[in-house]
């Protein structure tokens, strides 16, 4: 593992960070509109419901939903972006590896990803009143679970995107949406119905929201809940990062000139 | 000594039956300091041979080796000193050419990095568009960015893909000299793919002419060119000295072309030459001028190509 060539790619998506609005649009607009709808939402509801805690939950739910939307997004956004600026031969033909090659992606997903983090908790205290520091060092743990989800899905992403080209392009703005309603990102696991909570119970990022919800009403961190979603995040982890290097080792039997 | 050695390389895509043999068991090696061609026509195998010498795609059978060393397993360490360009490739659009070549300088672990970069810049002329994002640079700036990239890392073997290719003839010309004094002062060893066949014959010393897939010659560029037989003989003559040409090119059963009325194309077969000229001499034809145009390259790459179809 060398250094130096995990830094030129952080360089590269850092230059590109500044560069692309797109980048800015999905890291600083979209988190600002979503906290501005749901936090007004939430507002108006709590009056309704006389409920303290409902804009509380649903901040926490937007800030922490945007860590793991910015997690994925930056490993497959940025292989995309190398699709379409025909870039990928030229990172390939270095003597880059496919691991330094992956650490890069990940920490650049992790500095993006806490960019994010930072910018929706300022905006939410500013706005809301709502702080994600009163999580104290609970948040550590949280933030680290979401991280892993946000990588797994992302290489999964990469891993069709790589099989299958830019044809599937979609999916790298819309798959994470689907594991959100089984997430409770907003409401309790609780609430679904059973055929949902079945599948909520192998997501991992359904524990981590329950888990804040739970530190919310009752200042108690279930230690259960975050073993079972570091597990299941872990295992899913290891699996994505062999179906990518897997869709890695098609395309170079392909060519990887000839992906594009 | 041998500093690039392709074996037994083959290269299949689609299953095992049904299948399609891009690069069909061929072998070649490149001579520290040497520019060798690599020819042939469209859809010949030469890009497939490219990217699995690029480690871009791997080979279903067969082996690389760069100085002695296979290159899938000491991948990372012999990249450091190989290069690619091409000028069908870009480098990313939204950053300048600045930002470009200062992350492809971390990519390389380059020594003396801010040093090498202000050369390059220096050596390509890169002043000027150093500031511009990639999309508002022309092709031609496009491609001259393309091979300053490739110099980065002062590469020991660099590989090319028409790399003069969008060029204006004078930045091309710059381009073939800089190439040529690259090899003769650090004897960088060079792999070139271009339809530009004088550009080749300038530039290499050995061709490897690829036809479906296989080697069908590895030679020089004069070599080959001299197994094409046909030269082109062009005479100028008045009216009445053209029409007798012509009736003894007939006689001969010589393919000859009537361009105007006092200018006929005889192709003949470069040792008949002297007879051909004995011949129209002995029946007193006079004519004005004569040209000789020997087989080139382009000749023999032309009659390659045919025979694919």
């Amino acid at each position: 593992m060398t250094f130096s060539r995990i830094y030129a790619l952080l360089l590269r998506y850092g230059y590109l960070l500044t560069k692309n609005p797109d980048r800015a649009v999905d890291t600083f607009y979209w988190p600002t509109i979503d906290l501005l709808v749901w936090g007004l939402t939430g507002l108006y509801v709590e009056k309704l419901a006389n409920n303290f805690q409902v804009v509380q939950i649903i901040i926490s739910g937007i800030v922490f939903w945007y860590i793991i939307f910015r997690a994925q997004g930056e490993i497959s956004v940025n292989l995309l972006e190398e699709f379409w600026s025909h870039n990928l031969v030229n990172i390939f033909v270095s003597p880059i590896s496919f691991w330094e090659w992956i650490t890069a992606v990940l920490l650049n997903g992790v500095i993006k990803a806490l960019l994010g983090l930072v910018f929706t908790a300022i905006l939410a205290f500013a706005l809301y009143h709502v702080s994600v520091i009163s999580y104290g060092l609970y948040l550590i743990p949280f933030v680290f679970l979401l991280l892993i989800s946000g990588w797994f899905i992302g290489f999964f992403i990469a891993g069709m995107i790589l099989r299958y080209g830019t044809k599937i392009q979609f999916l790298a703005w819309t798959l994470v949406s689907v594991i959100a309603p089984f997430s409770a990102v907003y409401y309790p696991v609780s609430v679904l119905p059973d055929w949902a909570q079945k599948i909520s119970a192998i997501i991992p990022t359904s524990y981590v929201f329950e888990g804040l919800r739970e530190i919310i009403n009752t200042g108690h961190f279930d230690l259960v809940k975050f073993m079972i979603s570091l597990l299941l995040s872990l295992i899913y982890l290891a699996l994505s990062l062999i179906y990518i290097k897997n869709s890695f080792r098609k395309a170079l039997e392909r060519g990887l000139i000839n992906i594009h | 000594m041998i500093i690039l050695e392709a074996r037994n390389l083959t290269k299949r895509f689609g299953p095992p039956v049904g299948g399609f043999t891009a690069v069909d068991n061929i072998s070649f090696s490149l001579q520290e300091g040497e520019i060798l061609g690599l020819l042939g026509p469209n859809g010949a195998g030469k890009t497939t041979t490219l990217q699995m010498l690029l480690g871009l795609a791997t080979a279903t059978s067969g082996s690389i080796k760069y100085f002695g060393k296979e290159l899938w397993e000491n991948r990372s360490e012999i990249l450091e000193q190989v290069n690619f360009s091409s000028a069908y490739t870009r480098l990313p659009w939204l950053l300048t050419v600045r930002e470009n070549l200062n992350f492809i300088s971390y990519l390389y672990k380059i020594p003396n990095r801010r040093e090498r970069i202000n050369r390059i810049k220096e050596i390509f002329q890169l002043n000027e568009i150093w500031n511009k994002e990639i999309m508002h640079l022309s092709a031609g700036q496009m491609t001259r960015l393309n091979i300053a990239k490739s110099f980065i890392n002062s590469p020991k073997i660099l590989l090319l893909d028409e790399p003069t290719a969008s060029l204006d003839p004078e930045v091309a010309s710059f381009i073939r000299d800089f190439l040529a004094n690259e090899r003769k002062q650090f004897q960088v060893s060079i792999i070139i793919t271009s339809h530009n066949m004088s550009e080749v014959e300038e530039l290499c010393d050995r061709v490897v002419f690829i036809n479906r897939g296989k080697i069908i010659a590895d030679d020089t560029p004069e070599n080959l060119a001299r197994t094409v037989e046909i030269s082109r003989v062009t005479l100028f003559a008045d009216e009445g000295h053209i029409q007798a040409l012509e009736n003894y090119c007939k006689k001969k059963k010589l393919v000859f072309a009537k361009d105007t009325a006092r200018h006929i194309t005889v192709d003949i077969k470069d040792k008949e030459i002297p007879k051909f000229l004995r011949g129209i001499t002995q029946l007193k034809i006079e004519y004005d001028d004569i040209s000789i145009e020997r087989p080139s390259l382009e000749d023999y790459f032309l009659l390659k190509a045919k025979d694919k179809k």
